[in-house]
């Protein structure tokens, strides 16, 4: 029996207020910015559209010569390259061992890790930095009670990183944490009890069954914090303004500079469709890499 | 089939488009097209201090007004915002370094005839670094509210111990106090050279005789500034002033021992020392900017009151803008706020006797505002960024200055 228009039309319906929503919100915003980041729209040009210039490549040639952009690129790669894997073994680690137990102390340190992660960005940043201040700072002065220290968390280029970092991690691992839990929760116990029987250890079971059973998840959080860190821009807008000496500057803050501050929005646009082709073909290579482990 | 399908969507999409459309305009308050009601855009996070007034307004005018207190922040945001989408307020407060941004964008209404016709707000009533803010291409575009400029503050008694029984006055002695005084011990330093102001080292440059742009032609690798901004860096080199931002409160580098007994600041910075200082009255004061070379002119900012290009009413808005424009108001709005009246007349008032004020309208008299192009503010990140090094690794300040010359030149003639 055929389907009737009818039919055919009511799972549209259903997906049509989402669609709508992604299209006005997102499709057309990024199909606006691609040709905007084709001109040297700036503030003139907002008020009056016809000084707006196309000036092709020009912003794309130019990006490449700014060493202030190639900077905040490597700095997105550290960023990236540092957090995700940090993020990810962390919260996977900490998921297993509080799968251990279903007692009152799991519970308690799931809701510890897990609090961080319902936190404001930006109130959170604003009391990190408190707690990096250098000379009245709690971290420095816990570090000098036992000698150490004072450490120049935010003011010294290579140090500021790592304390950026530090704090989108704490920040990172309770929602991933809370993915991999479930996830482990649905492990048959049956896998568990046949290796068991086998004589396999704790090491071997985790290795064997629990990794492999958590292959998708792995990769859904992998995918999403990759692209969470790309962005990165929270953390060094509030807490270090890109600064010092431009090292935690990220590409997102560098867009939001070039865009909202110094109203260079052609130039900021091609910066965005940089970034939004990195993030693109980071995802594709995360698929490509998925569909060849599934295959085998 | 396939037609269909998609008719269906773009029909959808349209009435869906339509409703948000409607929304927005419920929201938008600016549209009340009985000019009975309109909306002025005020930087700051609480109207305390421009409510009462207001609310005088309409009681005089059975105008209503709808104020929105945005946190300056967040203010440059907003009004990109509102200049993108040709909607916003009726009356709106601009920073002053804004001015050349708003105007380039069309956003602001030319006021010329109004202010040549109305004696109350005539330019000359102001003092000319304000009005300087207002005025393009000889039209003017907004009228001046509040001035603010900036003075020396320093620690009286500290200054007494190394043998300064004044401020200092020359550069020379500047120096030579701060050198003095970060020789107390220790995390102690004398001048605070700023290296997150981005106006700082023009202002020291024009001291030194420097014409910051000629034309297009910027002139920041020029003896004049490089000059003066080898002065400053000569504080950080032994150290007389902090490399980097210390992170500390007012009460912390001002008050006490006081790590950073003198630094430059506007009007703003005087409640807080007050409140959060815990000094006493005699232990603090201010001073105009000590001599370099040419002058010590300081640099002028503030807010203007301008209309909305784009308001619908803005007859009333205009209104508004003379209403709160008065000495009367302008008054009241210091007492409330700590702002400082543009208007010269209003400065012979009781109220603005306090000496320490009278220390920044000495220093008006020798104040003007950053050059008013709508690439300063980029211009002044890249200072920034350009002095950070200077600051933190001694970097050449020739070299830097060279850098910042070809960056700057390319931005203007973009």
């Amino acid at each position: 029996m055929a389907k009737t228009l009818r039919d055919k039309l009511v799972p549209y319906t259903f997906v049509l207020p989402a669609l709508l929503l992604l299209a006005l919100f997102s499709l057309i915003p990024i199909f606006i910015a691609l040709i905007i980041s084709f001109t040297g729209l700036d503030i003139t040009g907002l008020g009056d559209w016809s000084q707006i210039k196309f000036i092709g490549l020009q912003n794309y040639t130019q990006l490449f010569h700014d060493s202030a952009f190639l900077q905040s690129i490597l700095n997105t790669g550290y960023y990236v390259v540092i957090g995700v894997p940090l993020v990810i073994l962390l919260s996977l680690t900490v998921a297993i061992l509080i799968n251990f137990g279903q007692n009152r102390f799991f519970r308690f340190m799931r809701l510890v890790f897990y609090t961080p992660s319902i936190t404001n960005t930006v109130a959170v940043a604003v009391v990190w930095t408190y707690m990096y201040n250098p000379s009245m700072g709690l971290l420095n002065n816990l570090f000098g009670k036992i000698g150490m220290g004072p450490f120049p968390w935010l003011s010294d280029p290579a140090t500021a990183k790592i304390s950026l970092i530090i704090l989108a991690v704490w920040k990172a691992i309770g929602l991933n944490m809370l993915i991999f839990l479930a996830a482990l929760q649905g492990i048959p116990e049956s896998l568990y009890e046949a290796a068991e029987l086998d004589g396999a250890g704790w090491w071997q079971q985790t290795r064997h069954i629990t990794l492999p059973s958590l292959s998708f998840s792995i990769f859904f959080v992998t995918v999403t914090t990759l692209i969470g860190w790309f962005q990165f821009f929270d953390e060094p807008f509030v807490m270090t303004k890109g600064g010092p000496l431009n090292s935690t500057n990220s590409v997102a803050l560098f867009v939001y500079q070039n865009g909202f501050q110094n109203s260079n929005f052609g130039y900021a646009a091609a910066g965005s469709f940089i970034m939004f082709a990195a993030i693109i073909l980071a995802t594709l290579v995360q698929f490509k890499l998925q569909k060849k482990q599934q295959g085998l | 089939m396939k037609l269909t399908k998609w008719l269906g969507i773009s029909a959808a999409a349209v009435a869906a488009a339509l409703l948000l459309v409607g929304c927005g305009n419920s929201n938008n308050s600016s549209s009340g097209s009985n000019g009975k009601s309109i909306t002025f855009w005020y930087g700051g996070d609480a109207d305390t201090a421009v409510k009462p007034m207001v609310d005088a307004f309409t009681k005089k005018t059975g105008i209503k007004v709808k104020i929105q207190s945005i946190p300056w922040s967040q203010y440059n945001d907003k009004l990109l915002t509102a200049a993108a989408s040709k909607s916003g307020p009726d009356l709106v407060l601009m920073g002053t370094t804004g001015m050349a941004n708003y105007v380039s964008s069309k956003s602001l209404m030319d006021i010329s005839k109004e202010v040549k016709s109305d004696k109350n707000i005539s330019p000359d009533k102001y003092f000319e670094g304000s009005v300087r803010t207002t005025e393009f291409n000889g039209k003017y575009y907004a009228v001046p509210w509040y001035v603010e400029t900036r003075v020396l503050y320093y620690r009286k008694d500290l200054l007494k111990q190394v043998g300064y029984n004044e401020a200092p006055k020359t550069w020379d002695e500047l120096y030579d106090a701060a050198t003095k005084l970060s020789k107390r011990g220790k995390n102690m330093y004398g001048f605070n050279v700023d290296f997150a102001e981005p106006t700082f080292g023009f202002m020291f440059a024009r001291q030194n005789g420097a014409t910051l742009i000629k034309g297009k032609t910027p002139q920041f690798n020029k003896k004049p500034t490089v000059e003066a901004l080898e002065y400053l860096a000569q504080f950080y080199k032994n150290g007389a002033s902090p490399k980097q931002d210390l992170k500390l409160t007012i009460g912390q580098s001002f008050g006490g021992k006081a790590p950073i007994p003198m630094f430059i600041s506007g009007p703003w910075m005087m409640a807080s020392v007050k409140k959060d200082a815990g000094l006493k009255d005699d232990q603090w004061g201010v001073a105009v900017l000590p001599k370099g070379k040419d002058n010590n002119m300081s640099n002028t900012g503030g807010g203007n009151l301008a209309v909305f290009n784009y308001s619908k009413n803005k007859s009333s808005a205009m209104k508004l803008l003379k209403y709160l424009s008065t000495e009367s108001s302008q008054l009241k709005y210091y007492k409330n706020s700590d702002s400082m009246p543009t208007l010269k007349s209003a400065w012979t008032d009781k109220s603005l006797s306090d000496s320490r004020i009278q220390v920044f309208r000495k220093q008006l008299n020798s104040s003007e505002p950053m050059p008013l192009i709508k690439q300063w503010d980029q211009i002044g990140q890249n200072y920034l960024k350009a002095w950070e090094p200077v600051a933190m690794q001694g970097a050449n300040v020739q070299k830097a200055m060279d850098q910042l010359n070809s960056q700057t030149e390319q931005l203007l003639n973009k």
